[in-house]
């Protein structure tokens, strides 16, 4: 087949890049009918019955997503002016599309619940703009004294002025965010507004995200092509990898699209991790070509032996990689097993035109323009000399290099207990993003921007009038309320309690659940009559009584932190079976992002896992050898050892984009092994003798890796800069995993190669001499 | 010489003009009157059974039965209400009272049976619910015709029936409604048909009569029903063994019958 597609492609150029234009032509003209979908949610399945009963439950009360918008005066926010502009700031808000106006918690959009003179009445808590700071202080007393607002529209001390806006979707967080955010800048006096909540951090990122790959995608592939440029100096030849690395990625985008995907926050970055995937097997071959031309001085049988040397290597890293991204079809996130498949359908893309598109190309090119083509005198450039220490330190030390491989193995699995599994979208922003720092100053002065919801479903009408079923909850928020990053819980047992309160003229003794089942619904009958909204009622319990939903607010939105409140309520379960049978079940964003987050993370661990034995049986095969195998699977295991350990020593958590990249590491690592291993046994069916194969080793083999290294870790460095963590994370993963691979595979190979010589590459092997380069020239 | 004769048909022509408008306003006042009074004054008093029925956007009900009992003590102005509550079971016995004030806030007392106390409760807000249902305390005692101005639509049919329509704007600006537009049934001049705009003239609630009966020669609206279309909800209200004319005695809307209801009139 090699032979086949070589000759093909050399003795038909045009009919090859004509083909590829035409079906580029039909892939790019799907890329206008793009749907874009950043809802982190879709990581689970539509019919997860986690996400299945949140949107039960959010259905079932009438909740919607929260954007929380905050301002804080350290001078005390409770004054005429201030409270004025928050008050005139919600009457535009109410009146922004998408926003639910009626579910508003701000201080003019509320309800209070209070007596005056033995009258109780029910009405808004701020009905019109204060007249006196006096007045706006009264207001922050009446949010103080009601448990169901207090912590949630003002800080106690006075100093933060909070909302609480529902939005329809949270698809339309983002631009509601800015609607906001230009309603604001208009009323303000110069105090400091900030807008945080998770759905306004996953719409935002994702808006941002998009942004940022328009940029990322294409700047790391003008770096890359510079720097082939720096290398090869020639224009025209260093165009071929790129038009390779830009068609695969308009034909995996172009059929993503076609078959009628989303693109979603990972299939987004598929145009970031298929350049440089692509470019790699281009850059051997010119690499090869680049060394050879000056020998033969014949384009077609500088081809035809390029291809013959690196066809099996080049097929073999192709596959690897493939295998490393098709893994994660296995996982259970849906968007994750797309950007598996589609990255690994961009691979097979990319290997099909560098051995087609790319001889074709050069077939085409004049000599003229090759003439100079591999002339710098390479031998004796940086990149050698760089190399031939690395021959020379390992002929000195290669028991040294085993040795500290060993130390670095051993380290690293230190490294890696100490992973942490964490994630939290409003973290994938910048420390200094205005969104991080809204969520940073909202929760310190708050009871928290992140809301769960804890869901006691009693089966049979009226059983959460129950006394001692509204005693267990009062006990349960208790318990919860323990836990540090517990805001605030409300819940039907506050609204009775403080009807009760009011009732009975604000007497303090008053203010608890009553032991009689009759008078609980007549406190909530009495909310209902005194005017209260039944809409808001029924936030915290169903129409017929049967279920509570105990809103729990927390302060931080980091998974791990999450799954402590969940297991602080597991345990309060398990501890204090309650007075009937009731289930108890969480729902809400921060609760949902745990359920995928959990997901990922052990589906990502089978992927590399089954990936890894894949790619072990498919190198044994490569190389005829289980030892063999073995080696070639030392360089990506040290280096994906090497990175999450130090992952572990930094303390940066294992979050979504650490996850994916696992499969990135294991695919790329494996190349530089598959490379050096085949063609050292090349050079050496052609020497026949270890003293001379070793130092060829050093010569094209070496910089061709070493181009590699260079050129796509360095085509990465521009998302160090990014503005999202993520990408921050991926280019440096690309940085990292190219320089630990390389690196590993210059040291490590090389060293145990020298060990095990008379095992490895016997010199009793028939001298071949120079058989294949004879029959490729006639 | 022109310019002053265009001047004068002008001024002529809105003059005519204006006083057309005005008498079709004082018309549609007129009505919207005698409507209100046919609704909400039947008879010199009247008893009642009331089931209502809440149903929400998803289509679950919540039901609440209670008696009602009137007495006019001036036709268009003070009016007293006693609601005595039988369902849901577990706040059966508590009582509801009503003075509603021409010009003031009404008074409001209610009965809680459970620990037996009565307590006054605040009736500031008129556009607020009446006991969880889409029913505003000012859908069940009316809203007084002087509050806005009217206008008279047009004549028209509906449900077959010739109707009058016509149209009130609150004179202050006002929570519940920007626009109301009213279908009077032309013989019995009682409302059958309200539409409620709000501020963006987007239709929010629509009150409808759903079944007339005579009662005592009353033409009485038996089943009522409001839907707030915007929050696709709505409430029945079905009115059963309803009496007028029972010969109530005011001294029944007082404290003291709020804890024992009068057994005359509710058993």
């Amino acid at each position: 087949m090699k032979k086949f597609l070589t000759e093909f492609s050399i003795n038909h150029p045009w009919l090859v890049i004509v083909g590829m234009v035409l079906v580029t032509v039909f892939f790019a003209a799907q890329l206008p009918n793009i749907k874009i979908d950043t809802d982190p949610e879709n990581m689970l399945e539509a019919d997860e019955p986690a996400r299945v009963f949140d949107h039960q439950v959010k259905e079932e009360f009438s909740l919607y997503d929260f954007i929380a918008v905050g301002v804080v005066d350290e001078k005390g926010a409770f004054n005429k002016q201030l409270l004025t502009d928050v008050y005139r700031i919600m009457e535009e808000v109410a009146e922004i599309d998408g926003v639910i106006a009626d579910d508003i918690l701000a201080p003019s959009m509320v309800e209070d619940i209070k007596q005056t003179d033995g009258v109780l009445t029910v009405k808004t808590l701020l009905a019109e703009e204060p007249k006196s700071d006096e007045e706006a202080r009264y207001i922050l007393g009446r949010i103080k004294d009601n448990p169901i607002l207090r912590g949630k529209l003002a800080s106690d001390d006075g100093k933060a002025i909070a909302m609480f806006i529902p939005i329809e979707s949270k698809n339309m967080s983002h631009r509601i965010a800015g609607e906001i955010q230009e309603i604001i800048d208009r009323h303000s006096h110069g105090e400091q507004y900030f807008i945080a909540g998770l759905p306004v951090a996953e719409d935002s990122f994702g808006a941002e995200m998009f942004k940022q790959m328009a940029v990322s995608a294409p700047l790391a592939g003008l770096i890359i092509f510079l720097l082939m440029l720096l290398f090869f100096r020639n224009f025209k030849i260093v165009l071929a990898p790129m038009i390779v690395a830009v068609v695969s990625v308009i034909w995996a985008m172009g059929l993503l699209i076609f078959t009628g995907h989303t693109v979603h926050i990972m299939s987004s970055m598929i145009p970031i991790f298929l350049i440089p995937i692509a470019v790699l097997n281009s850059i051997h071959i010119i690499s090869e070509f680049h060394d050879r031309y000056q020998k033969h001085k014949h384009k077609k049988t500088t081809i035809r032996n390029t291809i013959s040397e690196l066809f099996i290597p080049i097929l073999f890293t192709t596959i690897t990689t493939i295998v490393g991204f098709l893994s994660l079809a296995l996982t259970p996130i849906p968007p994750v097993r797309v950007f598996g498949i589609f990255v690994a359908f961009g691979i097979l893309v990319a290997w099909f035109l560098s051995v087609t598109f790319n001889p074709a190309f050069a077939v085409l090119m004049s000599d003229k323009t090759l003439r100079n083509f591999g002339k710098t005198e390479d031998e004796r450039g940086p990149l050698s000399r760089i190399m031939h220490f690395f021959r020379d330190f390992n002929r000195r030390y290669y028991k040294g290099v085993i040795f500290g491989a060993g130390v670095v193995v051993v380290i690293a699995a230190v490294g890696l207990s100490l992973i942490v599994v964490n994630d939290n979208p409003v973290k994938w922003f910048k420390q200094n993003h205005p969104l991080r720092v809204a969520d940073r100053i909202l929760n310190q002065h708050l009871a928290g921007t992140y809301m769960n919801y804890l869901v006691f479903d009693g089966h049979d009408e009226d059983a959460m009038k129950n006394p001692e079923v509204l005693h267990y909850i009062e006990n349960m928020q208790r318990h919860l309320e323990k836990n540090r990053i517990v805001g605030a819980t409300t819940g039907v047992t506050d609204i009775v309690k403080k009807i009760r309160y009011e009732l009975y003229n604000a007497d303090p003794a008053k203010f608890a659940l009553p032991d009689n089942q009759d008078e609980v619904a007549q406190d909530l009958f009495l909310f209902e009559i005194s005017g209260g909204n039944p809409d808001d009622l029924f936030k915290f319990i169903t129409e017929d009584y049967a279920k509570a939903n105990l809103w729990v607010q927390l302060k931080e939105g980091d998974n791990q932190s999450v799954v402590s409140v969940v297991d602080a309520a597991k345990n309060y379960l398990a501890e204090n079976p309650p007075p009937v049978a009731i289930d108890v079940n969480w729902a809400g964003l921060p609760y949902v992002n745990v359920v995928w987050q959990e997901k990922m993370v052990g589906g990502m661990r089978s992927a590399l896992l089954s990936s890894f034995a894949v790619v072990f049986i498919m190198m044994i095969f490569l190389f005829r050898s289980v030892l063999l195998g073995f080696i070639s699977m030392l360089p990506l295991s040290i280096t994906i050892m090497a990175i999450y350990g130090a992952i572990g020593f930094i303390g940066k958590p294992y979050d979504m984009p650490v996850a994916v990249l696992s499969s990135l590491t294991l695919g790329l690592s494996i190349d530089f092994a598959i490379h050096f291993i085949k063609r050292t046994k090349y050079i050496h069916e052609r020497t026949g003798d270890f003293k001379q194969t070793y130092p060829e080793i050093f010569e094209g083999l070496a910089r061709a890796i070493s181009r590699n290294v260079l050129v796509i870790a360095i085509g990465f460095v521009p998302m160090f800069f990014s503005s999202l963590v993520p990408y921050i994370t991926v280019g440096s993963f690309f940085f990292a995993i190219m320089m630990v691979s390389g690196a590993v595979t210059m040291l490590l190979l090389p060293s145990i190669f020298i060990m095990m010589r008379k095992r490895l590459l016997p010199d009793a092997t028939v001298v071949k001499d120079n058989v294949v380069e004879n029959v490729a020239k006639s | 010489m022109n310019f002053k004769r265009t001047f004068s048909v002008t001024a002529v022509l809105l003059l005519i003009g204006a006083a057309g408008l005005f008498a079709q306003d004082n018309r549609a006042l007129d009505l919207m009157k005698q409507a209100h009074l046919n609704l909400y004054y039947a008879g010199d008093d009247g008893i009642a059974e009331v089931k209502m029925t809440i149903v929400n956007s998803k289509g679950k009900e919540r039901q609440r039965e209670f008696a009602m009992l009137r007495l006019d003590l001036e036709d268009g102005g003070r009016q007293d209400y006693y609601t005595y509550f039988r369902q849901p079971s577990d706040v059966s016995r508590l009582t509801f009272m009503v003075h509603k004030m021409p010009d003031a806030s009404d008074n409001r007392w209610l009965y809680v049976p459970s620990v037996d106390l009565v307590k006054r409760i605040s009736a500031d807000d008129k556009n607020s619910s009446f006991v969880g249902s889409d029913f505003t305390y000012e859908d069940v005692s009316g809203r007084h015709w002087s509050e806005d101005n009217h206008k008279l639509l047009r004549e028209d049919t509906y449900n077959g029936r010739p109707v009058y329509v016509v149209e009130s704007i609150p004179k202050e600006s006002y929570k519940g409604f920007a626009r109301k537009v009213t279908i009077i049934d032309k013989e019995y001049i009682l409302p059958v048909r309200e539409e409620y705009y709000d501020k963006k003239d987007k239709l929010e609630r629509v009150f409808t009569v759903e079944k007339i009966e005579s009662i005592d020669g009353i033409q009485t609206p038996t089943l009522r029903k409001i839907e707030n279309v915007q929050k696709n909800q709505y409430t029945t209200v079905e009115f059963t063994n309803i009496d007028y004319n029972v010969n109530v005695k005011e001294n029944v809307f007082t404290e003291r019958f709020l804890k024992n209801p009068p057994r005359e009139f509710i058993k």
